[in-house]
């Protein structure tokens, strides 16, 4: 055993030609990777020579683990994906399924998902700006962020009895209509809303420390993002108009008028704009569908129980008793469809994918995410490569990361 | 639609520093506005029916039992598994259950066991202080989960009747729940009062609601 005293050093063998390198290990603790990022860095000086992030962290299995539940049962897995937003991950979820079994859902089921789903990217936009800013050094955003946050995260609760873990999706519509406070609450939100994006605009916009951290940093070209598969804000920050609500709508945002904010310079400062371009236009589309919410139920005819079988109907000879049919609400039904099919959804930090192979059961025999933080992180090493250290913290923050939905 | 931002500062404005001025007056201001924030222990946050709490089985006013009827609905939708349920058949076939437990350690909260319930007989509470130091205490077994409910009742006076929006789903017709769920509700759980945006087009309606037949003449 080695015991060291004040005097003794240890020498530590380096190869000849690195003495000047520098070897970090950034994370997984530390409180600006946004959760259990690990960064493997080799410094020169305070320049990032190699940038290596290791995931993995929070890896709760959730594919594996969906594979021995049924697609009901697989909602509530998809509330801890990204558990900023997990509004859009249930409904990103559900749209995928709906496609897969051949479930309609009805308008109002369809309005109430863009509402929540535009609620979810406004909360978690309102995240990313406060621990953005806070890694960056401006702590009154922060606070200004979380006292919007909190207002829309009542109405979730209000909504469905839960203020991160939502579950509020159902396969063919969602689990509760809206109430009249409800509205109320939400329309107050819409019209105060634009004011406070103005406040936060008027901390950080112009501020000398903030443009000098954000400008030119992290810069990425149009064709470097797309090979990067960079998507969400973080693609149209370097000018790429890509968006799935407008480009493959779902959910019916066909529906409503809105723009996508697209930025020019591929820098943290673009993406930052586009970001509170989004917050505005996201609160427009909610201002909609205050307006049209149409009349009707919020569970379509052939929506399936949450009992579900294992097994389809049309197997029940083997050995399902006849109880555990797949009973719809209105009308008996015997159809899982066989086969495989991937639908992606745009949720607040990119483009959320599902691939489902189904092969006629009750549960997905494989269910593959392609989750946005995961490719996002992939990126890092490339844009962080040449920077200073400082500016990491700044480069992860603008990608808009969550290891939940990263390592899932 | 491409953002437009202009962060170049013309010289007036980098010498007087103008943007860090009108920082400094926003949080000037809002210093003298009243304070959002609320002091957790003493000032509790706002509850609504239908939040996912500590769950509880319902005291029947008349038996002083529970209503389960040891249907298995809720321990088969469980998707952490954590509601075990073991029971008896006497002569009639009637079901008496003699374990009913909930691991709330393994539960995740999405309140599937309270809708799934034919009987109204689960129900998740309000109540969500309720960490300890010991395991056991929050493996709840019958008597336990009965209790819960009195203690539920008995701190927020709630009347024993109420109905929660996790056990009669608000925007669902009635014919598509089991008798025993088709309580009594507030007006806007329904589909005839819900809310409807003044701008909504009835071209847009799916399925007819007494909203359309009136719009349809
Ligand atoms: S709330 Fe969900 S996880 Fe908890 S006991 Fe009920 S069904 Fe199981
Ligand atoms: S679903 Fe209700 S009645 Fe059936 S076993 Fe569970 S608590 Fe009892």
């Amino acid at each position: 055993m080695i015991t060291l005293t004040d005097t003794q050093t240890i020498d530590v063998p380096v190869q000849s030609g690195e003495e000047d390198r520098y070897h970090l290990k950034m994370g997984p603790q530390h409180p600006a990777t946004h959760g259990v990022l690990r960064v493997d860095l080799d410094l020169d000086g305070e320049t990032i020579l190699t940038c290596d992030p290791k995931v993995g962290y929070l890896h709760r299995g959730f594919e594996k683990l969906a594979e021995h539940r049924t697609y009901a049962q697989n909602i509530v897995l998809t509330d801890r994906l990204d558990y900023i937003a997990a509004m859009s991950n249930n409904v990103g979820y559900c749209e995928a399924v709906e496609r897969l079994l051949a479930i309609e859902v009805p308008e109002r089921a369809r309005m109430l998902r863009v509402m929540v789903c535009e609620m979810s990217r406004i909360s978690s936009h309102l995240l990313w700006l406060a621990t953005h800013a806070l890694d960056i050094g401006a702590m009154t955003v922060f606070l200004y962020c979380f006292r919007e946050r909190e207002v829309l995260l009542e109405l979730f609760a209000e909504l469905c009895g839960a203020r991160l873990t939502t579950t509020y999706t159902r396969l063919g519509g969602v689990r509760q209509d809206v109430t009249r406070s409800i509205m109320k609450k939400l329309d107050k939100f819409v019209e105060d809303f634009p004011a406070c994006i103005e406040e936060y605009e008027t901390l950080i916009d112009t501020n000398r420390i903030w443009l000098k951290r954000t400008i030119g940093i992290g810069q990425v070209s149009a064709e470097k993002a797309l090979d990067l598969c960079l998507t969400g804000a973080s693609l149209r920050g370097s000018g790429v108009d890509y968006d799935i609500r407008k480009h493959m709508p779902y959910a019916g945002y066909e529906k409503f008028e809105f723009d996508i904010p697209v930025g020019e310079t591929g820098d943290t400062y673009a993406r930052y704009r586009c970001r509170m371009e989004e917050l505005r236009q996201s609160n427009f589309i909610l201002r909609q569908c205050i307006d049209m919410l149409p009349p009707g139920p919020v569970l379509g005819k052939d929506a399936p129980d949450l009992v579900m079988p294992i097994r389809a109907a049309n197997k029940l000879e083997v050995d399902v008793p006849a109880k555990n049919a797949l009973i719809t609400l209105i009308e008996d039904r015997d159809v899982f469809m066989e086969g495989d099919i991937y639908v992606a959804t745009e949720v607040p930090k990119g483009e959320l994918g599902f691939y489902f192979i189904s092969d006629g059961m009750g549960r997905p025999y494989r269910m593959h995410i392609r989750s946005p933080s995961f490719i996002h992180i992939g990126a890092l090493s490339t844009m962080a490569q040449g920077a200073m250290i400082a500016d990491l913290i700044a480069i992860i923050g603008t990608l808009d990361v969550v290891l939940g939905e990263c390592d899932r | 639609m491409k953002v437009h931002y202009k962060p170049k500062r013309n010289l007036l404005e980098t010498i007087f520093q103008v943007e860090i001025l009108q920082g400094m007056a926003l949080t000037l201001r809002k210093l003298f506005s009243p304070a959002i924030t609320r002091q957790y222990p003493q000032e509790k946050p706002p509850m609504f029916p239908g939040f996912r709490g500590q769950h509880a089985l319902v005291r029947d006013s008349l038996t002083r039992d529970s209503k389960c009827v040891a249907c298995m609905r809720c321990a088969t939708v469980c998707p952490s598994r954590c509601i075990q349920i073991s029971y008896d058949e006497d002569e009639t076939h009637k079901r008496i259950i003699n374990k009913y437990t909930i691991e709330v350690l393994r539960c995740v909260f999405c309140g599937y066991c309270v809708e799934v319930c034919p009987v109204g007989a689960i129900t998740m509470t309000e109540l969500f202080e309720y960490a300890t130091y010991d395991r056991d205490t929050v493996f709840f077994d019958k008597e336990a989960l009965l209790d819960n409910w009195d203690a539920f009742i008995a701190k927020t006076g709630k009347d024993p009747a109420y109905v929660n929006p996790l056990m009669r789903p608000r925007g669902i017709f009635e014919s598509s729940l089991p008798a025993a769920k088709r309580l009594k509700v507030p007006e806007d759980w329904t589909i005839e009062g819900q809310y409807v945006g003044p701008k909504a087009r009835p071209s847009m309606v799916g399925l007819p609601t007494p909203h359309t037949e009136k719009a349809n003449g």
